[in-house]
């Protein structure tokens, strides 16, 4: 489980972590627009050089990029599968058996892979840079125009700031859980329904109680430091948008303009 | 020997650019029917040691001998089961693995699965929860409602009720009030007397070790880096130095007292047994 590295933060330092997570955001927003509006490769090709050129700033290796497109690869597959067996214009390339595979079924697939990949780049490059607390934070400041409706934005950000933080707990516990029913003998794998009801429930209830206590403890512990519910707070850490947030927003801004006149003219 | 080692590794994260070797070509044999400690810093491996004991962890490199099954690196296993009946693995803050409606269903969930009858499985709890002292008036209450040291207690049964030969103890006193933890420690060495089981206690409790284990393994950054005699070890200042180890409290306390002319023995090892050497020698 904790083999994921889709979403995971990677504690480095780098000009893509110091960046201003809200600068990042509003970069992120603009980047997948990019990445959906053109229809031609350079577009592509552009957008994917201005995010190698982000990857090597972040010093994150490409592996690590690469490893993030795992899970994707069975998805990918099963939509060639599907284009190859749906899709019958364009010329005919090449017949595997008696099924024909057309030229548009090829350059289809390979589209939208490419739309994904990009994507999936530019969100773990958002992720692996950007504490999750950060991440929140930059949130808060996005959804802040929403409280003339009396969103409550403060609130919600909280309360996604302690959900992120307690994720990582929260698996270290399940697999203590399980360790521990495990060597009573419980098989998490294999058995009956009625087993695996009961060996869901030996996880799932511990694990409540576990929830729920921490729970508590956090509440005494933000009262004890004085934290009130809606009350005007000071921050410790106030972002500030530098130069360097500017010109990143910049070159989106520019990305973004770039494959929306590739739209148009290519 | 219950429990051998042969050149042993583990790492986390095998192939990830962040692996860790957790543990780290360990060669170690541990004796059948004695009460051994595993100490050693936080992070020394430890607990991932302790994990291979009933094969939630499989080693990466080397293999292991527990009783009659072998962990082979890179082999499958078929014998999961009966291994984990063999080998009771109590958890440290076990209390949070207690899910069931009652203790007595709780206590009897283990033997449930490791297939004896319903019968048998609730005798076999009554009989564990006896050993640990937990009184027949809580045998239907709700697990979540019992004090720490009880829900503590209750999970111990639950280990003991499956009836293993060796049974593990992940800091089984942390947490505890010096009642509960003096409690504790008697139980696992009148399971080890009275029962002849294997007992082997991951702790940071120096005195504890010193006071019951006849043996003890220091572990050092995923390396064994001493395995033999508790008295051995905790008596020899220039080892106490080396694995940066305090010594026992009971081990100052006499070695003043040998200063001023007192014959004690080293086998004094717990505060009664001194005590009663110091008061004999006073009254001649």
């Amino acid at each position: 489980m904790n083999n994921l590295v889709f979403g995971k933060y990677i504690p480095i330092d780098s000009f893509m972590h110091r960046l201003d997570p809200r600068a990042k955001l509003i970069g992120l927003f603009l980047m997948i627009a990019a990445v959906f509006i053109p229809k031609s490769w350079w577009a592509f090709l552009m957008i994917a050089v201005v995010e190698l050129i982000a990857l090597l700033l972040a010093k994150i290796g490409i592996r690590m990029i690469a490893q993030s497109f795992k899970p994707m690869i069975v998805m990918m597959i099963f939509l060639l599968v599907i284009n190859v067996l749906t899709l019958h214009t364009g010329e005919l390339l090449f017949m595997i058996g008696s099924v024909p595979v057309h030229h548009d079924a090829i350059f289809n697939t390979l589209f939208v892979v490419v739309r994904l990949l990009l994507m999936i780049s530019i969100t773990t490059l958002l992720t692996a840079t950007t504490k999750p607390l950060d991440l929140t934070l930059g949130i808060e400041w996005i959804l802040k125009p929403l409280e003339v409706f009396r969103f409550p934005t403060h609130e919600i950000a909280m309360m996604v700031s302690i959900a992120l933080r307690f994720i990582p707990t929260i698996i270290e516990e399940t697999m203590r859980i399980m360790n521990a029913q495990k060597s009573r003998g419980v098989d998490f794998e294999n058995g009956s329904l009625s087993q695996k009801i009961t060996s869901i429930l030996s996880l799932i209830v511990p694990l409540f109680s576990v929830a729920f206590e921490r729970a508590y403890e956090l509440a005494d512990a933000m009262e004890a430091r004085g934290y009130v519910p809606g009350a005007e707070r000071t921050r410790y850490h106030i972002l500030k948008f530098h130069l360097a947030d500017y010109l990143f927003i910049l070159i989106c801004i520019a990305v973004f303009a770039a494959s929306i006149l590739s739209r148009i003219f290519l | 020997m219950a429990i051998s080692f042969k050149s042993l590794s583990y790492i986390y994260d095998k192939d990830m650019p962040y692996a860790h070797k957790a543990l780290d070509n360990i060669d170690l044999e541990l004796k059948e029917g004695v009460i051994t400690a595993i100490i050693g810093e936080t992070g020394s491996g430890k607990s991932t040691l302790v994990e291979h004991l009933n094969a939630l962890l499989l080693p990466s490199e080397g293999s292991l001998e527990i009783l009659d099954y072998k962990l082979i690196a890179n082999q499958k296993i078929r014998f999961l089961k009966p291994l984990r009946k063999d080998v009771g693995l109590v958890f440290q803050f076990s209390e949070y693995q207690l899910f069931e409606e009652s203790v007595l269903k709780d206590v009897a969930f283990g033997p449930l699965n490791f297939g004896y009858t319903a019968q048998e499985a609730q005798e076999r709890a009554r009989r564990a929860l006896k050993l640990v002292g937990i009184s027949e008036n809580l045998y239907a209450s709700s697990p979540l409602e019992l004090s720490g040291g009880q829900k503590r207690r209750v999970a111990i049964a639950g280990i003991i009720a499956c009836d293993p030969k060796i049974i593990v103890l992940d800091e089984p006193t942390a947490g505890l009030d010096p009642k509960g933890a003096k409690e504790m420690t008697d139980l696992f060495v009148s399971l080890n007397k009275k029962m002849n089981k294997t007992i082997i206690i991951v702790s940071h409790d120096n005195e504890m070790v010193y006071n019951v284990c006849d043996e003890t393994v220091v572990l050092s950054r995923g390396k064994v880096v001493y395995a033999g005699d508790t008295l051995d070890l905790f008596n020899d200042p220039v080892k106490l130095k080396e694995f940066d180890l305090l010594e026992p409290q009971i081990v100052t306390f006499r070695n003043r007292l040998i200063e001023k002319g007192f014959k004690l023995s080293r086998e004094a090892r717990t505060l009664n047994l001194l005590s009663d050497e110091i008061v004999r020698q006073v009254r001649r």
